[in-house]
């Protein structure tokens, strides 16, 4: 049954990637990028990553869209339709999507299959913060990790996000948002 | 859901699916005319490496990482799980900061194509 | 360009003045206040369900980001405080910096939140923090989708 689950939503994404890729207004681009963000979300739930899905669904297909479309309806007047030809594609681009694509498939096979136990990842890390959190009184293993355990990380984090908030200011040339 | 594993859709194709968006999206970013596709393939790609991530730290029969209910089961992995949420926030500041890039580039420039910036000498050395 | 309307610069007129839709405004005023409650709980709840400081932050952000697009910016401003967006964001970063380098004076490392005197500490830390870190990531994305769509009105 989860075979079946994820199987559809694997092509939903490929096929509305490729829409974000072939079409040639920005405006359908970023109405199918909206689509995919919410199958990738779907797919992550499926793999019991409800933390995760939760962020990229209110992320992918709340926010980012939501700045796309402001930046589509602020740039582009004309109207274009249909998908990119074929023809309009430069080898130099072909060249690095065949290599790119080449070289992580050919990597491929050295990766125990998705939902293996037998992982590495999940032989000495993961198990000892997966026991120690809830003797912390964190029940959320994944928040327990964020803040208690690996806090430097996160709190660099908080920071870029801070840093960017800044970094956009300084792009208008503001002082405040006001 | 049955604990043997098997080489099907659930066995190396969302591994796939990640390699092929990662693939895409670089192909959007470095091929699309138009910048703000540019940034949407960024976004792509992007995500195609979370999938990558998060693909990676399921098992068949876990749960999600929640020690709520007593006598839990065996859980999926968690640290992924953060290392991609920190990823999600820092990469819609990323995505933020371009747009306002883009935006700002198409009111001084007048266009958001990249041929015609790129004839019009914006971004040359002086 | 002073006198005319900034955002109809592509010719749309659609973004940022408002959707002219009775439904939209409607449904919005109807579901935000559920969908920002909804957004704080899961913020506060980072320690015993799905939640926390990213997960709750972003779907506030969103919540904002979906009133601005239905009420247009004008309206939205009216209604945001963006004094009090900046003292979040400031506050949120302080908060967690706080947090951490007072450990240090209570003996233990850096970050290290058993190091307080009080009960249960590392679960109201964990929660002090996570506080911070949502107000930050919900004040700075809804600060940078306003300040990207307001670009060019003066």
């Amino acid at each position: 049954m989860i075979d079946v689950l994820v199987l559809t939503l694997l092509v939903l994404l490929a096929v509305s990637a490729i829409a974000v890729a072939a079409f040639r207004d920005p405006l359908a681009a970023v109405l199918a990028f909206g689509t995919y963000s919410l199958g990738m979300a779907m797919l992550w739930a499926v793999f019991r990553a409800i933390d995760v899905a939760l962020t990229e669904a209110a992320v992918g297909a709340g926010v980012t869209t939501a700045l796309f479309l402001v930046v589509v309806f602020r740039t582009t007047a004309v109207r274009a339709s249909g998908f990119r030809s074929v023809g309009t594609v430069r080898a130099r681009s072909a060249a690095v999507l065949a290599v790119v694509v080449g070289a992580l498939l050919w990597t491929l096979p050295a990766l125990p299959a998705v939902g293996d136990p037998g992982a590495p990842g999940f032989q000495r890390v993961a198990p000892e913060y997966v026991d120690r959190a809830p003797a912390l009184g964190v029940d959320n293993v994944v928040t327990a990790i964020l803040v208690a355990f690996r806090g430097f990380d996160t709190f660099g984090e908080v920071v870029v996000v801070f840093a960017a908030a800044v970094a956009v200011l300084v792009v208008f040339d503001r002082e405040v948002v006001r | 859901m049955g604990t043997a594993v098997t080489a099907g859709a659930l066995g190396w194709g969302p591994y796939v699916l990640a390699v092929g968006l990662v693939g895409l999206g670089l192909f959007v970013l470095v091929d699309d005319d138009n910048l703000v596709k540019k940034v949407v393939g960024l976004n792509l790609f992007q995500t195609g490496i979370y999938l990558f991530y998060v693909a990676g730290a399921f098992r068949v029969g876990g749960r999600s990482p929640l020690t709520v209910d007593p006598g839990g089961g065996p859980y999926v992995n968690p640290l992924p799980h953060v290392l991609v949420l920190t990823a999600i926030v820092v990469g819609v500041s990323v995505t933020a900061l371009a747009a306002a890039l883009v935006v700002r580039i198409h009111d001084e420039q007048g266009t958001v194509r990249a041929s015609e910036l790129r004839s019009a000498g914006v971004g040359d050395r002086e | 360009m002073s006198g005319d309307r900034q955002d109809d610069v592509a010719g749309t007129g659609v973004v940022l003045s408002g959707i002219d839709s009775p439904v939209v405004t409607a449904t919005v005023r109807l579901v935000t206040p559920f969908v920002l409650t909804f957004g704080l709980f899961t913020a506060f709840h980072g320690t015993s369900s799905v939640g926390g400081g990213f997960q709750g932050g972003v779907v506030v952000a969103a919540s904002i980001v979906l009133v601005l697009f239905s009420f247009g910016l004008d309206r939205t401003l009216r209604w945001l405080d963006t004094t009090a967006m900046t003292v979040l964001a400031v506050g949120g970063v302080l908060v967690f910096a706080g947090v951490a380098v007072a450990a240090i004076g209570f003996g233990g490392p850096y970050l290290d939140l058993s190091a307080y005197p009080v009960p249960k500490a590392v679960v109201y830390g964990v929660e002090l923090i996570e506080l911070g870190i949502g107000a930050t990531v919900a004040t700075a994305i809804v600060a940078m989708v306003v300040e990207v769509g307001r670009w060019g009105r003066r």
